[in-house]
């Protein structure tokens, strides 16, 4: 049995909540739809994000000044209902619509189309995106295709900005959109994950080995590998990425993400990797992130996500933010 | 043939939450070998809290009763298998309108609404390898058997091999929805959890039938 802190497993994302407000008290927080909003409310469109738990602080601690406005919290690696999302909805509308951004899941999805259908009942106006950024999994129209990952802490980001500024939910829409065409990741993992009230982990890796493109929620990737030298690392993930998306010669925006169990250390030394695999490929990177933005719970590994910029997608990324996961000054 | 009661009904869920409770071993492990590991987590914590809430609904209607558990499905399973049972039990309340029994005929007909809820919800069609793959052919296999006249236990023993084979079946199958479909092999060679899952239940409904309610 794993040893975690915790009191009874079936509690711990209500428990985790009530800690969270009580650390952030600018926040609030709708106890019995496990949706967190902002207390002050400003005349803007509303940015709305959803997810399960395990990946804080994803997605909650980027809530407040400059992101997003309402979150709803959905059980273990698992989607939010859709009152809960409706709710999120309403905690975010003040009248010029909200704007909900998703990650590529069919669960996600399926209670997001509900809770929308809902919230057009009540007269609110309501857009999404779908954030598809994990290089790892071939997009498809016909199947699921590709997942969301840490890249959407960048849509957060550029949308909220952009919402802040006063713009219209159209607008947000679009660059929010634009911002999605111009980001690419890929993630490795190093260990596996237990869920709270498991007794097994829900997926293996070997001792010597790491899977290359393993998604937030260990589901398996493209291939599982030798682990090898932070620069071979670097080097594979960042070609992996080049593969799908162009961003020689280009100006970009960088997100080393720690799945969680991952040491600061190691995320800094893969850095300094990547830096030697941008000069290489001539990739000037205009904002370096590092931190573990998007987690599995406990896993071992990190992810890379790349954002093309452009004069718009800088002078977004500068504006200022305060948020418990991230401060732009 | 069989009547199939609201007491009847709340028993068969205490006894399939039971079997889900039972199975997490197994279904953890389907699930780790193509998926995140979260489906029998989420399903226990649904049936659970069902369960739990039984004991409120007695006196309310069986229409009532139906969109209370789809409502409670939704809302305390979340994920996929939340709402997609939440679709099938809230679209055939409908059904059950009016009614305090649920016969040989009107099974059927829910058992074809829920296919039919789960397949416009999720998006999905039989063969994409998701729990649509055990509830269709286990609902067509009654369906039939039902209008060949056949007995109590000929019927629900259709409806049950129906979601066994079924689940089975979806070894073979390319992932097409869901997580399983992330995989470069589609997941081919592995069972898909959902499907198993359902196959449980059915098999459960039908067992439980056959034992309590077959005349």
């Amino acid at each position: 049995m794993v040893k975690k802190i915790m009191n009874d497993p079936k509690d711990i994302v209500d428990e985790m909540l009530e800690g969270f407000v009580f650390a952030h008290k600018e926040l609030q927080w709708f106890k019995e739809y496990r949706t967190v909003a902002v207390k002050e409310r400003k005349e803007k469109v509303g940015l709305v994000a959803l997810g399960g738990s395990g990946h804080e602080p994803a997605h909650a601690g980027y809530i407040g000044e400059g992101m997003l406005d309402a979150v709803a919290v959905g059980n273990l690696f698992a989607s939010p209902s859709p009152d809960q999302i409706l709710k999120a909805i309403e905690a975010a509308n003040r009248g010029k619509g909200v704007l909900v951004i998703l990650k590529n899941y069919s669960g996600d999805l399926m209670n997001f189309s509900i809770a929308k259908e809902l919230a057009e009942e009540e007269n609110i106006r309501v857009e999404s995106v779908v954030v598809k950024d994990d290089v790892a999994v071939q997009d498809s129209t016909y199947s699921t295709g590709r997942r969301g990952i840490a890249g959407t802490v960048f849509v957060h980001k550029i949308a909220g900005a952009r919402a802040a500024e006063g713009a219209e939910l159209e607008e947000v829409k679009v660059t929010a959109q634009k911002a999605i065409d111009h980001i690419r990741s890929i993630g490795i993992s190093l260990g596996t994950c237990i869920l709270p009230g498991l007794k097994k982990p829900g997926f293996y890796i070997g001792e010597n080995e790491i899977e290359l493109g393993m998604g937030i929620h260990g589901e398996p990737g493209i291939r599982k590998m030798e682990l090898k030298s932070a620069n071979e690392l670097a080097e594979t993930m960042v070609d992996r990425i080049l593969e799908d998306l162009d961003y020689r010669k280009q100006e970009v925006a960088v997100l080393i993400n720690g799945l969680g169990g991952t040491p600061q250390m190691e995320l800094y030394v893969l850095t300094a990797s990547l830096k030697k695999v941008f000069a290489r490929e001539e990739i000037a990177a205009y904002r370096v992130m590092v931190g573990n933005y998007m987690t599995s719970l406990e896993m071992a590994g990190c992810s890379v996500s790349l954002m093309e910029l452009d004069e718009e997608f800088k002078r977004l990324l500068d504006k200022p933010c305060m948020t418990p996961a991230l401060r732009i000054q | 043939m069989f009547e199939l009661r609201k007491e009847d009904y709340m028993k068969y869920l205490y006894e399939v939450a039971v079997r889900i409770h039972e199975k997490e071993e197994y279904i953890t492990e389907l699930d780790a070998e193509t998926g995140d590991g979260d489906h029998w987590l989420n399903l226990d914590t649904g049936f659970q809290k069902l369960t739990e809430k039984l004991e409120e609904w007695t006196a309310c209607s069986y229409a009532e009763f139906y969109r209370n558990i789809g409502m409670t499905m939704m809302s305390a399973m979340g994920g996929s298998s939340g709402v997609l049972y939440g679709s099938a039990y809230l679209k055939t309340s409908k059904l059950l309108e009016g009614k305090d029994v649920i016969t040989p005929e009107l099974l059927g007909d829910i058992l074809e609404g829920w296919a039919s809820a789960i397949a416009h919800r999720g998006n999905t069609k039989p063969g994409f390898k998701t729990m649509l793959d055990a509830i269709y052919p286990a609902s067509k296999r009654y369906g039939q058997a039902i209008e060949a006249g056949k007995d109590c236990k000929t019927c629900l023993g259709e409806l049950k091999r129906g979601a066994q084979e079924g689940a089975e079946n979806t070894k073979n199958m390319e992932a097409v929805r869901g997580r399983a479909s992330y995989r470069e092999d589609k997941s081919v060679g592995h069972l898909d959890p959902g499907a198993v899952t359902m196959a449980i239940q059915l098999e459960c409904l039908a067992e439980f039938i056959i034992e309590n309610c077959c005349k």
